[in-house]
């Protein structure tokens, strides 16, 4: 692979970049699917509209989406801007109906029991639903984690930067090396976001991993 | 907004149906290339899925292959096929395309049937199994019929990613919706860009919708929509439910 | 059994860890790529396009000027002319090989020179109100050219361009904008403009040459300096009319940051670049060692005593 100790510093380069378009949608994804979750399970019309809304904007192909953001914000189709915001609705999509689900597992008797206890709704949903919700959530977030940074070599066509700029200038030249180290690459970053996502998940909910050993009791049974 | 209304005008306009770069002639190849890809794999993974959910074997393994698959850049397979069909000596023809999508809507075509014969209530099974049905009558005429849903839907899944993802084959040369796109990014001319993105979305939409009536209308008489109260997986902690969930809901659709 | 403390202390390491990995991502990317065409540290941004003589030629132009004190950096990958003609003018690059004809055309849709010596006369004018400014053109060239098998060329008696207009089933292959820039060019001035079209974005590459010789396409737009042509004794249809113009090879810049220094530098190149040089440079870039485009820029540079 000689092209790749050639040429380290451009697909490192582009994997800087990669990792920079395909976090932060990720990250503000995850974020605004929670307001968004907590809502919908609380107004129950409002869940049918956002799902409907999300499912849309889900149901859109990347491409259609990258090309008509810039109309409707006033972008360029080559602004960065443009990528972070489609990448971003998609995360947050995907990660909507997990997070609806994630809040939906949550036994209605602990709830009614924290209220019962005087937790307000604000901290009874931080301190008991969320965390309760977290293993769920957290593997939904892995879910849409995957599925963004590979998605993102999409925006490649409207030349944004990140890897998928090695499968455009790959086929150009028809250099099969340059495409196989950028899908090689993007496989790599997934794993790595992956790893990091279940290494937070141990740190912040320690309990999901007793729960799973098997002699042990399970978690939360409310009778 | 006024680029959509422009495109939109373009798309009803019909002198822009018609010829070899019609929308017509586009939205046939761009059909075609979707209905094509996903029989073939329909017609690998519903047999396999369907198996795998009956004997309950393989699963795990399934399921990291779905993962698996996830992770890998659908765009960067395409051109990587399409150069190595290169070396093959027979130009720059349509079957790498095909063959990248086959394997993209296998995954959710595998999870939909496999979950969708694990819904089915095992009670239900055992009580075939005891009236003298074979195995394979209680898969065609039991497990089957209640594991429609489920099926379908993962028949929506894979519909809408290659749907997406054949917008793709025009960058390598082949024809499809996608030819707007990318004729419409490369020589800046915006409408044309936007006229493909509306009908792409629209294609997609239209399908989306008709696959969910269908998945509406698959359940058989008599079944509420996900009342399967014992599971043959292993008790539903949320995270497994969620898992069998996740097998039909799909990455994000590309292209 | 994390402690409290322990497991606090694991999570703020993590987030800066991960804060660290996306802060990295925030200032890669090429910081000129911001910069509005600003050379008074005399920093250039040279661009150019997918294919490998454009990628050669940028590293020669850009070698030459970082040895002369100019701080160079590369943008490659633009995309065709419509998209780095807009790059050039909003400062994301400064600098782009570029091919007279071509870029004649496309400032000035109605010119009709031809010649080499025409066209670069007729290009500062139209060039003058996008913003654009170029420098002196080399004397080699690299146009477009409609190429067919031997086999074709000889079933069908052809030998100029005209000779394709009424054969029955013709597809041609060649880049998307290619359909959008000639089919109507090539429709009046040579009676061939109802082909089929396939579009290859490959720039007359393997691609190209593959679905050429596989029939899936009769012509291929292939450039007269690529190897593929003689390698394959293909045949290239004459054109006689004229309507590719003279294409050769020229620097294409903002004018904002033309100075006679730079002129001169980029000058001094250019005459050096014949039609031969770059067949050359293009069969050792796709020779079997496959060297960078840097490569082959610093080996022939050096060989020209320029480095």
């Amino acid at each position: 692979m000689a092209w790749l100790w050639n040429n380290l510093d451009l697909v490192l380069g582009l994997t800087l970049d990669h990792i920079r378009l395909s976090a932060i949608p990720i990250l503000l994804g995850f974020a605004a699917s929670l307001p968004l979750g907590w809502v919908a399970t609380r107004v129950p019309w409002l869940r049918g509209v956002l799902l409907t809304v999300f499912n849309v904007v889900y149901t859109i192909p990347a491409l259609a989406l990258f090309v008509v953001l810039p109309g409707i914000l006033g972008t360029k189709v080559l602004d960065e801007l443009n990528v972070l915001v489609a990448m971003t609705l998609y995360a947050t999509a995907m990660m909507l109906r997990g997070t609806l689900d994630a809040f939906g597992s949550v036994s209605g008797d602990v709830l009614q029991s924290a209220t019962a206890q005087g937790y307000s709704s604000a901290s009874r949903f931080w301190t008991v639903q969320l965390p309760l919700a977290g293993p769920v959530l957290l593997a939904n977030l892995r879910v849409v984690s995957v599925s963004t940074v590979s998605l993102l070599s999409v925006a490649a066509l409207v030349g944004s930067g990140g890897l998928g700029r090695l499968f455009t200038a790959g086929y150009s030249r028809s250099f099969i090396d340059e495409i196989v180290v950028g899908i090689v690459f993007i496989l790599l970053l997934a794993l790595l976001f992956d790893a990091l996502l279940v290494l937070a998940g141990r740190l912040v909910l320690p309990w999901a991993r007793r729960a799973k050993a098997p002699t042990s009791i399970p978690f939360v049974k409310v009778r | 907004m006024n680029f959509i209304v422009d495109a939109i005008a373009f798309i009803l306009d019909p002198a822009n149906w018609a010829g070899e770069t019609g929308v017509g002639a586009r939205l046939s190849q761009h059909l075609f290339i979707t209905f094509l890809s996903v029989l073939i794999a329909a017609a690998i993974a519903v047999p396999l899925g369907l198996l795998i959910g009956h004997t309950g074997r393989a699963r795990g393994a399934i399921i990291g292959i779905t993962g698996a698959a996830r992770a890998l850049p659908t765009f960067g397979v395409m051109t990587l096929f399409v150069l190595i069909g290169i070396q093959f000596g027979a130009g720059l023809s349509l079957t790498p395309v095909i063959v990248v999508l086959v394997v993209l809507a296998i995954p959710p075509l595998l999870a939909g049937s496999y979950s969708g014969v694990e819904a089915v209530d095992r009670q239900t099974v055992d009580a075939a199994r005891a009236q003298g049905m074979t195995e394979w009558q209680i898969l065609t005429q039991v497990e089957l019929p209640l594991a429609l849903p489920l099926l379908v839907g993962g028949l929506r899944s894979a519909t809408l990613q290659v749907v997406a993802t054949a917008t793709i084959a025009a960058y390598v040369a082949q024809g499809g919706l996608g030819r707007y796109l990318i004729e419409g990014i490369q020589t800046r001319d915006y409408l044309r860009a936007v006229v493909g993105a509306v009908l792409v979305a629209a294609l997609a939409l239209l399908l989306d919708g008709l696959l969910a009536a269908l998945q509406r209308l698959v359940v058989p008489r008599g079944v509420s929509r996900g009342s399967a109260r014992t599971k043959r997986s292993s008790p539903g902690t949320a995270t497994r439910s969620s898992g069998t969930l996740e097998a039909t809901r799909t990455p994000v659709t590309e292209g | 059994m994390f402690s409290r403390t322990l497991k606090r202390t694991a999570i703020g390491a993590l987030s800066l860890g991960v804060g660290a990995v996306l802060l990295a991502g925030c200032t890669s990317g090429d910081p000129l790529a911001e910069e509005s065409g600003d050379t008074a540290g005399g920093s250039i941004t040279i661009g150019n396009q997918n294919f490998g003589e454009s990628e050669i030629l940028a590293q020669i132009y850009g070698q030459v000027l970082a040895a002369n004190g100019y701080d160079v950096s590369y943008e490659p990958g633009i995309g065709s002319r419509e998209t780095f003609v807009i790059a050039l003018q909003d400062g994301s690059i400064d600098l782009i090989p570029d091919y007279a004809g071509n870029a004649l055309i496309y400032a000035d849709p109605e010119a009709t020179a031809t010649s080499a010596a025409d066209v670069e006369a007729a290009l500062p004018a139209a060039l003058e109100s996008l913003g654009l400014a170029v420098t002196a053109a080399a004397p080699g060239e690299d146009s477009d050219a409609l190429v067919v098998t031997p086999e074709y060329a000889e079933a069908n008696g052809l030998t100029t361009i005209g000779d394709l207009a009424g054969i029955p089933g013709v597809t041609l292959g060649a880049n998307t904008e290619f359909e959008t820039r000639w089919r109507e060019g090539l429709g009046e001035t040579y009676g061939f403009g109802d082909f089929a079209f396939k579009a290859i974005d490959d720039y007359g590459g393997p691609g190209t040459l593959a679905d050429l010789l596989a029939g899936n396409i009769q012509v291929a737009d292939i450039y007269t300096t690529t190897p593929s042509i003689a390698e394959n004794d293909l045949v290239v249809l004459e054109d006689d009319q004229d309507l590719f113009a003279a294409q050769n090879i020229v620097p294409l810049l903002n004018a904002d940051i033309l100075t006679d220094d730079l002129a001169a530098l980029l000058d001094e190149v250019s005459a050096l670049i014949t039609t031969d040089v770059l067949l050359d440079l293009n069969a050792q870039f796709a020779g079997d060692d496959k060297p960078s485009a840097a490569d082959v820029a610093t080996e022939w540079l050096t060989a020209q005593g320029l480095l």
